[in-house]
């Protein structure tokens, strides 16, 4: 009896002295922090010596962003596991942990190519997918029979068509986007440049938006679709995510772009429009090709942590990005997997069959420049798209000043 | 008694203020390994030449001249109004504050949706009285951006005013407005050569208050447009400098010129009150 309450004694201190906190951060959209708290439940269940600490972030990526400024000017330890937006890895590398050594550990080859070329930078693994995301089209599956059309618009001009035709018969917007200057601006004018065949940097990383006339017939396409073709209001230059799914959702336009996480919202019991939409891959353009941006989070590890945390950090982002957690956080928090073969999972099919749907628009979805400084990069974009959405520039001077504001900010 | 507020105002105000002004004198990031490079004056050189910085300037100058005019006067009325006795007073000087109580973050979120193309009560109502046509957005056009997001900041900071003037006017005693009546002044008058000379002094530190405020705004422009189509002030612009570039290029030290611009110009503001309305804070 002596003896067993000596080693329980023992078994208690190691237990105490070899447990680990470590902190992480989280975004709370919808029930992704409800989702998160229950997966650390069952981590705990495999490593009940380390404990996890969440600490939720404000829903503004940009808010978010300005944090981990602050975190990494002030060299600080924690949070030690970050949740990054896919546009950051390279601009806050020299503060991530280098995770190319467990490259095998986390099973990269087996993610998404795009996501795990996200975080690549200068040829080194900083982080790991973890959620992601890609534009795409909804449309009103009801509008689009009633009018006769029996497939949705595989190209933007017969985009341009039924939106016309059915948003005039029926008195509603015909499609609504994010066309507010903030970053998903950014990611729908990258959507049109490449359907129409153009980039903004190649892959050597050079300045070629100007090369050929791509962004400008994109740029004068995205103009004419509010104040030509009249099928976008002209409010859509102070939409953000929500304002357009809430025109959408209210039965208010018959297309939108928006990421994957309306879905739900629009199969809601109390949503209007339950039942009657469609998603799909954004329209082709002349360039011949479908695009939608890349976006989805990444987990890092912050280089100031001390060994024992990183390590504990390294189990902790092993385990929520494994097949399990990924589909349990698919089917739970509607946040897409970043592993391929969970798409090809049943149950994932039962609870959202659109992800299963569309694998191929996930797995093809590009990222936006890859380059350290991307908060100017996207800045200059967003700037100039926005002066030609609101008529204050014709898209022709907007990519010539784009261009060399570019070419300057890379110093190229 | 002196000696440990001269150290905690020296820790929490002069120090972080000293930094900057250093830092602007100097070339770097806050990427570890980089280096500070002394470069003189030619982050305020630079200043000079940076169309966006002279953009945002206009943009802050005319968006302060304006919210502060027009909260001084709406602030006056409303402080002579409230000053008069009426039913349910109490009720109505702790209402006054609600839009001053609201965190700007919140309030111009509220104001946002309020401005919304399709669904925004004001664009109804503008709508309505023929101010613009349906469909005008409020906040992506240009010309009626800028005069939103000022009708935004006067309707949330005319109460903060009012309530510093009503102050100023609880104090003047009856007996001079009495006096006055008795040599034969009318009610204009008594507000005019009593009233407004004897709250001068508030009206004073309230407009340097405001101002100083007004030249750094940040939440409602950031929250309403992000500076687009025209509304860029200097705050916003050095957010996108200082947080935005903060790891790459070497721009920690032309963000720190830019915060050292805005305050001189506050300084240079706070100078021409004190002179024009001969204030004395000693």
């Amino acid at each position: 009896m002596k003896r067993l309450t000596l080693v329980l004694t023992l078994v208690l201190i190691t237990a105490v002295a070899f447990s680990i906190k470590i902190t992480m951060t989280s975004g709370g959209v919808g029930k992704e922090l409800e989702v998160l708290k229950k997966q650390i439940q069952m981590f705990n269940q495999i490593y009940p010596d380390i404990k996890v600490e969440i600490i939720p972030m404000p829903d503004s990526s940009t808010q978010r962003h300005d944090l981990y400024v602050t975190y990494f000017a002030a060299k600080q330890p924690d949070p030690v596991v970050l949740m990054l937006d896919v546009i950051w890895p390279a601009e806050f590398a020299p503060f991530l942990e280098d995770l190319t050594k467990y490259k095998d550990y986390f099973a990269l080859d087996r993610f998404l190519p795009g996501t795990v070329k996200s975080v690549t930078v200068n040829g080194k693994i900083v982080a790991i997918p973890w959620f992601t995301d890609a534009g795409l089209l909804y449309y009103r599956k009801d509008l689009l029979k009633k009018y006769g059309y029996d497939h949705p618009p595989r190209t933007w001009s017969e985009l341009v068509e039924m939106a016309q035709k059915i948003s005039k018969a029926e008195g509603i917007e015909g499609f609504v986007w994010q066309g507010a200057k903030y970053e998903g601006l950014v990611c729908d004018f990258m959507e049109y440049l490449w359907s129409f065949g153009g980039d903004v940097l190649d892959d050597n990383g050079k300045v070629v938006i100007d090369k050929g006339d791509a962004a400008v017939k994109a740029l004068q396409f995205m103009k004419d679709l509010i104040y030509k073709y009249k099928i976008s209001p002209e409010g859509v230059t102070t939409y953000m995510e929500e304002d357009a799914r809430r025109l959408f959702q209210n039965g208010k336009a018959v297309f939108m772009r928006n990421w994957p996480y309306a879905w739900s919202l629009l199969n809601s019991p109390d949503s209007p429009v339950r039942g009657k939409v469609g998603v799909t891959v954004l329209p082709m353009g002349p360039g011949g090709r479908h695009a939608a941006t890349l976006g989805g989070w990444v987990l890092g590890i912050n280089k100031y942590a001390s060994k024992e945390q990183k390590d504990a950090a390294i189990k902790l982002i092993r385990f929520l990005t494994s097949y399990h957690q990924e589909l349990y956080k698919a089917v739970n928090a509607g946040q897409n997997p970043t592993r391929k073969y969970v798409y090809q999972d049943s149950s994932l099919e039962k609870a959202a069959p659109f992800m299963v749907k569309l694998f191929n628009v996930f797995i093809n979805a590009l990222p936006r420049p890859r380059v350290a400084n991307y908060t100017d990069v996207s800045d200059i974009i967003q700037r100039y798209v926005h002066a030609v959405l609101t008529n204050q520039m014709d898209p022709q001077t907007a990519v010539k000043k784009m261009a060399k504001e570019l070419r300057w900010t890379l110093g190229q | 008694m002196i000696l440990p507020a001269i150290l905690v105002i020296s820790v929490i105000a002069f120090f972080p203020l000293f930094e900057t002004f250093y830092d602007s004198f100097y070339s770097f990031s806050l990427r570890p390994g980089s280096v500070k490079r002394f470069v003189g004056l030619m982050n305020y050189e630079r200043l000079m030449e940076d169309p966006r910085f002279i953009a945002a300037l206009k943009h802050t100058v005319f968006f302060t001249v304006v919210s502060v005019f027009f909260e001084t006067v709406l602030g006056i009325l409303m402080a002579v109004v409230v000053h008069q006795k009426f039913p349910l007073r109490g009720l109505v000087r702790a209402a006054m504050l609600v839009p001053w109580a609201i965190p700007t973050a919140v309030s111009s979120q509220m104001w946002r949706w309020m401005f919304h193309d399709q669904f925004g009560i004001v664009s109804k109502w503008w709508v309505k009285l023929g101010i613009i046509s349906p469909g005008t957005p409020i906040l992506g056009r240009p010309s009626l951006a800028m005069w939103a997001i000022i009708f935004v900041d006067v309707w949330k900071t005319t109460p903060f005013m009012a309530i510093l003037i009503l102050a100023a006017l609880q104090v003047i005693p009856e007996e001079l407005y009495e006096a006055a009546r008795i040599d034969g002044a009318n009610a204009v008058q008594r507000f005019f050569k009593i009233t407004i000379p004897l709250i001068l002094p508030t009206i004073g530190v309230a407009l340097i208050f405001r101002t100083l405020d007004a030249l750094r705004v940040f939440d409602v422009v950031y929250v309403m447009t992000r500076g687009a189509v025209g509304t860029e002030t200097l705050a916003v612009y050095n957010r996108h400098v200082l947080m935005g570039r903060a790891f790459t290029g070497n721009w920690f030290g032309y963000g720190s010129a830019i915060s050292v611009a805005i305050f001189v110009i506050i300084s240079i503001f706070a100078v021409i009150y004190m002179k024009s309305l001969r204030l004395k804070f000693d």
